[in-house]
């Protein structure tokens, strides 16, 4: 015990004279355990990226272990929920929908108890192109024909997630009237309402449209989105059908769905593991293995800097003014 | 047509394919008896280990697990009266009264027969209906989904014997715990009293674990001894006796398979339901409905034929139109996009032999999981003879490790101890258990499509919607048949009575 007691007061005597070499950034998770909690259920998309990710910031970080865990349920709230009360030490880290981060708080949701532009953002992940798409048979072919329909646009959906309150702001931008049916019990429900002709139109990933829209069952009418995707380049996007002078709120909303899934931490997480884990997860995603790892399971990855997607939030947040209303509104409209 | 069903067949015959079967099987078998845990965890589990192996060898690992869990959940529930998955629930209303009578190797043999042929017969009926699935899952919609809960509910009335005004209680009881939680269709929080843990809703597994395996528990260290009393009640019945039930009972098991097939093409229903309705279906056709919930040999045999058939089914909307249906789908289709098969469509054309190779997987898995079945249940059936001090704890144990692993939360532990009291009292009063789980199951499930089925159609949607009319008119006549049979042999034994 004296020992060892000499032993820490010769250590703590090194360490004031700065004998002891400072821990260089890029060692911050040296052999140290990473709790990378994933807020989604463990057959979900986000779980699939998670494991995809995870040995290469074990790799690049040079941690002992990169342990996954799942925390589901309330739609990313509980996990949400969880990280904001979470240490700040940098060792939880957590791979969540921002979209929902941002959303929920502004529709009023009483399951969400904290503030989104507080949290650490450390990379998103991915952001895949999402597209408004109508029945093979529907009549909608342009924004003219949505104009002439005469009646609200029926919007099949699975409850209120970031599709819903995109249609209620494209909507509302456009100026026309949108019928929202919740109730649905997912992506194959809606998909179905759509083919079938029960609703006119529902939001997708391209990945999981691509199929029914190559046998013709469904087409795609609009591109949720800032840019027209190469697999559909004759698809116009949002921004393209609708008056410049009300794009403030759109963009504000599509900003937030691009932001997609990120890499986040618990608000006032340690500067210096912020600082390393910014750097070394981008390193992570560039990694030229990881890359071949995407592509080949059709599994994209758009990484962008935490710094970046910080500015992102905080844009989207001032926007939340205007915002705010409209989800308000269309969360009353089925209510 | 033919040559890709010999291609599919062909494709599994690899040593590498027969192996990862039976390594699948009987890991599913595992991960069935514990409780709370399905086919969906047994597949997301096993997902990480299936790179760089063949297309029908990590098939036969993924789905022969999935096969599996079915019987391996049904096994508990007839044994102990816990359900190892919500599908399984059926199990408990006459497996478990069958070990009661000593006739545990029975009910196994039975189950694990229904679910062999309800696996083959639904595979057959996939393959013949293939041309059929894409017109039928456009007809129906959330009306027709409103008639199938709207059926399963009939069950009530055969839980109900005693007191209908209890049985209907319970049910209604089982309803508003269904309620708890964020509303599906306006997100409104209902009775959450803004606790996060209620906003998810009470879990259903973790409820049944509750109500079922853990009330028994309770029951079982209150009167001491064992569940069944091998003085008492000798255990005199044989698998075969089991196997024969399910050849003599061939029809209803043709019917409960076609039922499982088409539960498991519609997105939205799933197999809890399709358990209920197959069980519905049982009672309502059979001439003697008394003896259900006592330890009727069709009870095991309906529920686990449509459960069985139930997984070829649930390949369809992948399949004709590219949409993942249910979770255990969506898991297939990580593995799909990791071999570099795009799902979809295309499916039924380029990769019909893939189609069929899966149809053999879950006729090749059910074969296994039989045999196997058949060779332990006799050393199965001896475990309700274990004595409380021993079965207590290690039952409780599992179901607890059960509950906690359902959504990884330790209030899920807690939750399933309230239910394990509510369980027991409910008993003790003579409330069934068995109505509240079913008030539980369909009480969203009517609620959504009620909604969809007013706010897309009107107030007269069954005028629009001839289908769910048809089924409308079908289950007051079935529900009605019991009823004026009892009243017909009322009237004929008074007039009988009246001529002596």
């Amino acid at each position: 015990m004296k020992r060892l007691g000499a032993g820490l007061a010769l250590l703590a005597g090194l360490t004031a004279f700065g004998m002891v070499p400072a821990v260089a950034q890029n060692d911050f998770y040296k052999d140290k355990v990473i709790n990378f909690v994933v807020h989604g259920s463990p057959a979900g998309g986000h779980t699939r990226h998670a494991r995809m990710i995870a040995p290469y910031i074990q790799k690049h970080t040079g941690a002992k272990e990169v342990r996954i865990t799942n925390l589901q349920g309330g739609g990313g709230l509980k996990g949400a929920n969880s990280l904001w009360r979470e240490k700040t030490d940098g060792y939880t880290i957590a791979l969540s929908s921002i979209p929902t981060l941002i959303l929920a708080p502004l529709a009023g949701s009483a399951g969400a108890q904290f503030d989104a532009t507080k949290f650490t953002y450390i990379a998103r992940v991915t952001s895949e192109p999402r597209v408004l798409t109508v029945g093979g048979k529907s009549p909608l072919k342009t924004v003219d024909d949505l104009r002439k329909l005469n009646r609200p646009f029926v919007f099949p959906s699975q409850g209120t997630d970031e599709d819903f309150y995109t249609m209620a702001v494209l909507f509302d931008v456009l100026g026309l009237p949108i019928k929202m049916v919740t109730g649905y019990e997912g992506n194959a429900d809606t998909a179905l309402a759509v083919i079938k002709g029960d609703g006119d139109g529902h939001i997708t990933s391209w990945s999981q449209t691509v199929g029914s829209i190559a046998s013709g069952d469904k087409r795609p009418f609009l591109i949720v989105g800032s840019e027209r995707i190469p697999e559909a380049p004759d698809v116009p996007t949002v921004f393209e059908v609708t008056p410049r002078e009300k794009h403030a709120s759109l963009r504000a909303i599509i900003n937030t769905v691009d932001l997609h899934r990120c890499l986040i931490g618990p608000p006032n997480m340690d500067a210096k593991a912020v600082a390393a884990l910014r750097t070394l997860v981008m390193a992570a995603m560039n990694d030229p293995e990881l890359k071949a790892e995407s592509l080949k399971n059709k599994m994209p990855l758009t990484p962008l800097d935490g710094a970046k997607v910080t500015e992102m939030v905080s844009e989207v947040a001032k926007a939340s003014g205007s915002l705010s209303p409209i989800l308000k509104a269309a969360v009353k409209t089925i209510q | 047509m033919i040559d890709a069903i010999v291609a599919g067949l062909a494709a599994l015959m690899t040593p590498q394919a027969m192996v990862f079967m039976f390594i699948g099987v009987i890991y599913g078998l595992v991960i069935g008896i514990l409780p709370g845990l399905g086919g969906v965890v047994a597949m997301a589990l096993l997902l990480p280990f299936t790179h760089g192996f063949e297309v029908a060898a990590t098939l036969a690992l993924l789905l022969g697990a999935h096969i599996a869990t079915i019987w391996g959940s049904s096994v508990t529930g007839i044994l102990f009266n816990v359900p190892g998955a919500a599908k399984s629930l059926t199990s408990c209303f006459d497996g478990y009264p069958m070990t009661k009578k000593g006739q545990a190797t029975r009910a196994l043999g039975a189950s694990a027969t229904g679910a062999l042929l309800g696996g083959i017969l639904g595979a057959i009926f996939l393959a013949v209906s293939i041309p059929l699935v894409r017109p039928i899952m456009l007809a129906l919609g959330p009306s027709e989904y409103l008639m199938m809960a709207l059926w399963g509910l009939t069950i009530i009335a055969t839980f109900s014997e005693g007191s209908l005004m209890k049985g209907l209680i319970a049910s209604v009881l089982g309803i508003l715990i269904a309620f708890i939680g964020m509303d599906p269709v306006t997100a409104t929080p209902r009775y959450t009293f803004d606790i996060l843990y209620l906003m998810e809703g009470i879990s259903f597994p973790v409820a049944m674990i509750g109500l079922f395996a853990v009330a028994e528990m309770m029951k079982l260290y209150v009167k001491g001894g064992s569940i069944v009393d091998r003085q008492l009640t000798e255990e005199r019945s044989t698998v075969w006796q089991g196997v024969r039930d399910a050849f003599v009972h061939r029809w209803l098991i043709v019917r409960s398979s076609l039922l499982g097939v088409w539960i498991g093409v519609l997105p939205g229903v799933g197999a809890t339901v399709g358990g209920l309705a197959a069980y519905a279906q049982a009672v309502q056709t059979s001439k003697t409905p008394e003896r259900f919930g006592k330890g009727a040999v069709e009870g095991v045999i309906a529920p686990d034929a449509t459960v069985g058939a139930n997984e070829g089914g649930g390949l369809m909307p992948t399949l004709a139109f590219g949409i993942p249906g249910g979770e255990g789908m969506a898991i297939l289709l990580v593995a799909f996009i990791g071999l570099g098969i795009v799902p979809g469509p295309d499916m039924l054309t380029k990769n019909l032999d893939l189609v069929f190779s899966m149809v053999w997987i879950i006729v090749i898995a059910n074969i296994i999981v039989t045999i196997i079945g058949l060779g332990v249940a006799p050393y199965l059936a001896r475990l309700p003879a274990l004595h409380a001090n021993l079965m207590v704890p290690a039952v409780l144990a599992v179901c607890f490790v059960g509950a906690y692993a359902t959504r990884g939360q330790i209030e899920d532990v807690a939750m399933a101890v309230a239910f394990g009291i509510l369980g027991y009292l409910m008993d003790k009063y003579h409330y069934s258990r068995a109505n509240l789980v079913i008030g539980m199951v369909l009480a969203i499930m009517i609620e959504r499509n009620l909604h969809l089925s007013l706010t897309l159609y009107g107030g007269d949607f069954l005028l629009e919607r001839p289908v769910a009319a048809a089924m409308l008119a079908f289950i007051i006549v079935t529900t009605a048949l019991p009823f004026a049979r009892r009243w017909w042999k009322r009237r004929k034994l008074a007039s009988a009575g009246g001529r002596a």
